[in-house]
């Protein structure tokens, strides 16, 4: 008997993953208006932007990016209080439930550090302590100038 | 008939109200959308720093030409390089409308520590060929900042380095050196098309 029953386990298995790869599903975490400038010359940091759409019913965390591009990338916010701008770092960026949080300039923005080479197709992972939540592929957004 | 002639009158009416309007909104002054004039525009006061090519910047080369302010470090990823490209486009859109007078961008660094007349080059340059970067000494800087009410203060981060906080207004000099407008944050392309060529009439 105990072969059915590896079989069994190994059917509902391969039904789990093929749900898990259904594609009409959404996935939790979409990312759009993806904006990742190039450095200004002789600085080594950019702005990134974009806005995270949580589809799903719970709140989604994010504390920390990474990108193989840069040698750090970090969540902060532009604030305005009485006229004066300051910056100040993001410790978790929180998604709500069903919600859009839209990274743009004067507001929350990726700061981009230490690029490594002259990267021109940037990858950034965004992580819940240390679970993956979204990968995404941007390329790099030349001024006008 | 009565009727006619009761339709003829609305239309009149109209017209006659029409009319009026539009000679109600062409003999009305221009209004400021968001900038501040200054009442009495005040002279700079004495100072000495130095541009990216490392000549002298005085209240002197405030003269001669209309100039947009923007106080700033080069190592602010957000706030300035958004502000000094708002500043780039809204110059061209007052080409594009044949604007009689284009301001001049100036951006002062409120971090001398760390912006050489080298770095600050490199940064103004790329928003615009024309751009006038301003750097020097902190006591030098105060000078110009206490006159002008702008605040500055370095901010220390985590990893030991440093931003600053700093005031987020773009200052209009008029072509005699005087302060005479503001423009607070948030900046928006459209609120300089439309208020920088009243203040320029003004003066």
């Amino acid at each position: 008997m105990p072969p059915v029953r590896l079989s069994i386990l190994g059917a509902i298995f391969v039904f789990a993953v093929l749900s898990a790869c259904d594609g009409d599903a959404e996935p939790p975490l979409i990312a759009t208006a993806i904006i990742i400038n190039e450095s200004v010359p002789g600085k080594a940091m950019s702005a990134g932007y974009l806005s995270l759409r949580n589809t799903t019913h719970d709140e989604i965390s994010i504390s920390r990016v990474s990108s193989p591009e840069f040698g750090a990338v970090e969540i902060h916010e532009s604030l305005l209080q009485d006229g004066v701008a300051k910056m100040r770092r993001v410790e978790k960026l929180l998604i709500p439930a069903n919600s859009t949080v839209s990274l743009e300039p004067g507001g929350k923005h990726l700061m981009l550090m230490l690029p490594i080479g002259a990267p021109e197709n940037i990858s950034l992972n965004f992580y819940n302590d240390e679970t993956l939540q979204l990968s995404v592929q941007a390329s790099l957004t030349r001024s006008k100038h | 008939m009565r009727t006619k002639n009761f339709i003829i009158a609305i239309v009149l009416g109209g017209a006659l109200a029409a009319g009026i309007f539009v000679a109600a909104s062409i003999n009305k002054p221009a209004e400021l959308q968001t900038a501040f004039v200054v009442p009495s525009p005040a002279e700079l006061p004495a100072f000495a720093l130095q541009d990216q090519y490392g000549e002298p910047v005085t209240a002197d080369t405030f003269r001669g030409q209309w100039d947009l302010v923007f106080f700033g470090f080069t190592n602010c990823p957000d706030i300035c390089p958004t502000t000094l490209q708002i500043l780039a486009n809204a110059k061209l859109e007052l080409q594009n409308i044949g604007a009689g007078a284009i301001p001049r961008v100036v951006f002062i660094s409120v971090d001398p520590e760390r912006d050489t007349p080298e770095i600050l080059g490199r940064y103004v340059d790329y928003f615009g060929a024309a751009n006038l970067g301003v750097t020097g000494t902190l006591p030098e800087l105060v000078k110009l900042t206490t006159a002008l009410g702008i605040f500055f203060e370095k901010a220390p981060t985590d990893d030991g380095n440093y931003g600053v906080d700093h005031s987020a207004a773009v200052l209009v000099i008029n072509p005699e050196g005087q302060f005479s407008a503001l423009f607070s944050a948030p900046h928006t392309i459209a609120n300089y098309v439309h208020d920088l060529p009243i203040i320029m009439d003004v003066n």
